[in-house]
C-alpha cells in the first residue's frame, strides 16, 4: 500500500532510538530504510513509500512506512 | 527392576535429606561471638576475663548493648577458629554460653552494585519471590534482536537459538534491544558486577527476528515462534508488535499455547487505546508500561488487549526514570549499561514472573495467566483499562502458584518458621527425641515424591493429611501440658497411626497390630473408590512406612518381639508392605484392570 506522508522527522527514544516522521495530521509512522538525509531530528519531509503491514518492530509506535522516494521541504 | 529402582532411590533419598537436614541446622553465617557470664560471677572477675581475651586475642569484647550488663552478655569480633578456642579455654565454666551470633537476612538482596538503581525490580516486589525460586529448570525465549553474551550475562545458562533474519544458530544482537530485553528476563545476579534479571536461575533461548534497524517480518517471527514450541521452551517474551492481523501468527501461537508454552507481547508505544499485534492475539499475555511513580508510561498502549501492567519507565525527563540492565551499544556493538524505556522493557518483567511461576509448579498458561492475574496489585480507578489486572507483583505471584501445593520447600519452611531449624531449640529445649518424628515426616514426602515420578498425581490436603497421620501425628502437641486437663488427648492428636497401639498407655514400645501394613492396609481397602479420601489412605500407608523404617532403625523396640533383629525385620517387612500398596492404590485405575 503505497502512501504519501508529509511531517517532521523525530528521534523516538525505543530501544536504542528510532526514526519516526510525525505527520502533519496527528500520526507517528517508524520509517525503515531511512537514508542519512532523512535521519535528523526536525527536518521537514514528504516521504512516499509502503506501509509494511506484514512487519512488526520492536518501536511500537505506529505503522511502518518503508521509504520509497522523499522531498525535503 | 523399576521398583528397585524407586527403592534404592528412597533409600539415598531418605540419607540424602537427613544428611542436608543436619546441615540446614548449623549453616550459617556469623562474624561475632556471643559471650553469656554466668550471674554468679562477679563482675571484677568479668572485667578481668574481658581484658585478658583482648589482650590474647587482639579483640575488643563489648557489652552487646545497656541493655546486656545485668544479664553479661558479651560480644566479641571473630570467626570458627577464635570460636573453637574460647570454647576450649578456662572462659567456659565461667559462662553459661559460648556461641557464634548467626547473621540473619531477612530477604534475598543481590550483591550487584547498580541494583539500587533498578527501582523497576522493587516495584514487582522481587526479592521476596526469590526467597523461593529464581527460575532454575524453566527456559524463556526472547524473540527479538538476538542476545549478545555481554559480562553481565556470563553466568546466565544458553540453550539453542536461532538466527532467522541471517539464517544461522548463533543469534548474535547487532541492536542492543533483545540483550537489553534478556538482561531483565535473566541478568547474571549476586555476581558481584552490574545490575539484576528476575528469573535469573532460567535458561535464555536467544531468536533473533528483528534486523538491526529494529524490524522483521511477520513470518520470521511465526517461524520463532514454532521454534520456541518445538525446543521446549516454556515462556516467549515478544518485546515487538505491529503489522495487521495474520492468520500464520495467530496459529504459530496457538501452536505453542497447546504445547503449554506463555506467550507475552508488549502492548505497544503509541499511546493508543488497544494493545497492538501480537499482544491483541487471544492466547497472548498483553502488557502495558507504567513508570517509577506507578502511572501509565506516556506512551504506552491500554484497554483491549491489556491483561496486566509492568514497569516500562520513562526516560522523557530524566534517564534514571527508565529501565537500566546491560547491554551493546548500538553504533560500537560493545557491552553497556543503558536505560531503555517501553512497554518493551514491561513485557520481559512478566515473562520473567511467569518463569518463576512455572518454577514454581504451575504449568497451563491458562493457569499461569490466571495467577498472574490475581497476584496483581488492583489499581483502584482505571476506567480506560491503562493497568488490565494491576501491577505485577512477583512475590504474591509466586506465593500464589505455590498455594495449594506441598513442596520439599513448605516442608523445610514450616521446619524452620516453627523453629525446628534452630540449633538453639535442638540444645536447649530438650528436644532431641522430636528428631525421630521429623525423619518420619521428611521419609514420609520422599515417598510420596517418588511415588509421583511414576504415577503422576496432584499434591492435595488429603493426601498430605495422611501422610502426617501416618508418619508422626500432630507431633508438636505432645509437648503441650495445660493444667488440670489430661494428657493423654494430646499425646494421641500427636501420635502416628503406629503408635496409636501404645501412646494412651504411655509406652514407647509399638503394638505390633498398629504398627504394621494392618491399618494402612485397611484403609485402602475402605477408601480406594472415594476420589478424595483415596488419597488420605495412600498418604497414611506411605507414612506409615516411613514411621517403620525410622522405627526399624533408631527405636525397634516391638510389643512381644523384644528390641532385636525381630523387631527390626518385622518393622522393616511392614514398611514394604505398606509402600507396595500406597504404590497398588496408587496406580491409574486402567492400569490394574
Amino acid at each position: 500500500m503505497s502512501k504519501t506522508v508529509t511531517g517532521t522527522i523525530e528521534r523516538q527514544g525505543f530501544g536504542p532510538g528510532t526514526w519516526a516522521l510525525a505527520s502533519d495530521d496527528g500520526q507517528t509512522y517508524e520509517l525503515k530504510n531511512a537514508p542519512a538525509e532523512l535521519r535528523q531530528a526536525g527536518v521537514k519531509a514528504t516521504v512516499t513509500g509502503e506501509i509494511r503491514d506484514d512487519v512488526m518492530s520492536l518501536a511500537m509506535i505506529g505503522p511502518v512506512l518503508e521509504v520509497r522516494s522523499f522531498e525535503l521541504n | 527392576m523399576k521398583k528397585l529402582l524407586v527403592l534404592c532411590l528412597f533409600i539415598f533419598g531418605l540419607f540424602f535429606a537427613l544428611s542436608n537436614f543436619q546441615g540446614l541446622a548449623t549453616q550459617g553465617t556469623f562474624d561475632s561471638i556471643v559471650l553469656d557470664f554466668k550471674e554468679s560471677v562477679p563482675e571484677t572477675e568479668i572485667a578481668a576475663e574481658i581484658e585478658a581475651i583482648a589482650k590474647q586475642y587482639n579483640v575488643s569484647p563489648r557489652l552487646n548493648s545497656e541493655f546486656s550488663r545485668s544479664d553479661n552478655l558479651y560480644i566479641v569480633k571473630g570467626d570458627k577458629n577464635l570460636l573453637k578456642n574460647l570454647k576450649k579455654s578456662g572462659l567456659a565454666k565461667e559462662t553459661e554460653y559460648i556461641e557464634p551470633n548467626y547473621l540473619y537476612r531477612a530477604l534475598e538482596v543481590p550483591n550487584d552494585p547498580n541494583y539500587n538503581q533498578q527501582w523497576n525490580l522493587r516495584s514487582v516486589n522481587i526479592e521476596q519471590a526469590w526467597d523461593d525460586t529464581k527460575g532454575s529448570g524453566i527456559t524463556v525465549a526472547v524473540i527479538d534482536t538476538g542476545i549478545s553474551q555481554v559480562p553481565d550475562l556470563k553466568q546466565t545458562e544458553f540453550v539453542k537459538g536461532y538466527d532467522f533474519v541471517n539464517d544461522k544458530v548463533d543469534a548474535i544482537d547487532d541492536n542492543g534491544h533483545g540483550t537489553h530485553v534478556a538482561g531483565t528476563v535473566a541478568q547474571s545476579t549476586n555476581n558481584g558486577y552490574g545490575v539484576a534479571g528476575i528469573a535469573y536461575e532460567a535458561n535464555l533461548m536467544p531468536l533473533k527476528v528483528l534486523s538491526a534497524e529494529g524490524s522483521g517480518t511477520i513470518s520470521d517471527i511465526a517461524e520463532a515462534i514454532k521454534f520456541a514450541a518445538d525446543n521446549k521452551a516454556d515462556v516467549i517474551n515478544m518485546s515487538l508488535g505491529g503489522g495487521g492481523e495474520s492468520q500464520l501468527m495467530q496459529e504459530a501461537i496457538n501452536y505453542a499455547n497447546q504445547k503449554g508454552v506463555v506467550v507475552i507481547a508488549a502492548a505497544g508505544n503509541s499511546n493508543e487505546n488497544s494493545a497492538s499485534y501480537p499482544a491483541r492475539y487471544p492466547n497472548v499475555i498483553g502488557v502495558s508500561a507504567i513508570d517509577a511513580t506507578g502511572e501509565k508510561a506516556f506512551y504506552s498502549n491500554f484497554g483491549a488487549g491489556v491483561d496486566i501492567s509492568a514497569p516500562g519507565g520513562s526516560t522523557k525527563d530524566n534517564k534514571t526514570g527508565g529501565i537500566l540492565q546491560e547491554t551493546i551499544d548500538y553504533q560500537t556493538g560493545q557491552p553497556i549499561f543503558d536505560y531503555y524505556q517501553g512497554t518493551s522493557m514491561a513485557s520481559p518483567h512478566v515473562a520473567g514472573v511467569a518463569a518463576l511461576v512455572k518454577a514454581s509448579g504451575v504449568n497451563e498458561p491458562q493457569e499461569v495467566l490466571q495467577v498472574l492475574k490475581q497476584s496483581a496489585r488492583k489499581v483502584q480507578e482505571d476506567p480506560l483499562n491503562h493497568f488490565g489486572a494491576g501491577h505485577l507483583d512477583a512475590a504474591a505471584a509466586v506465593k500464589l502458584a505455590l498455594k495449594g501445593q506441598i513442596s520439599f520447600r513448605d516442608f523445610f519452611r514450616w521446619l524452620r518458621d516453627n523453629g525446628y531449624l534452630n540449633l538453639r531449640f535442638w540444645i536447649d529445649g530438650g528436644a532431641v527425641a522430636l528428631l525421630p518424628k521429623v525423619l518420619m515426616v521428611i521419609g514420609s514426602y520422599l515417598l510420596a515424591w517418588f511415588l509421583r515420578n511414576y504415577f503422576p498425581f496432584a499434591w492435595s490436603w488429603s493426601l498430605t493429611g495422611g501422610l502426617v497421620a501416618g508418619s508422626s501425628g500432630l507431633f508438636f502437641l505432645r509437648g503441650i501440658y495445660i493444667f488440670d486437663l489430661p494428657q493423654w488427648p494430646f499425646r494421641v492428636a500427636g501420635s502416628s497411626i503406629p503408635e496409636l497401639g501404645n501412646i494412651v498407655q504411655g509406652s514407647s514400645v509399638l503394638n505390633p497390630l498398629f504398627a504394621s501394613v494392618l491399618i494402612p492396609g485397611v484403609l485402602v481397602v475402605l477408601l480406594l473408590g472415594h476420589p478424595t479420601w483415596k488419597w488420605f489412605a495412600i498418604g497414611s500407608a506411605l507414612g506409615v512406612a516411613s514411621c517403620l523404617a525410622v522405627s526399624a532403625v533408631l527405636s525397634p523396640a516391638v510389643w512381644g518381639l523384644g528390641d532385636g533383629t525381630w523387631a527390626r525385620l518385622f518393622l522393616i517387612a511392614n514398611a514394604l508392605l505398606c509402600y507396595g500398596i500406597a504404590r497398588l492404590a496408587a496406580k491409574p485405575s486402567e492400569q490394574i484392570a
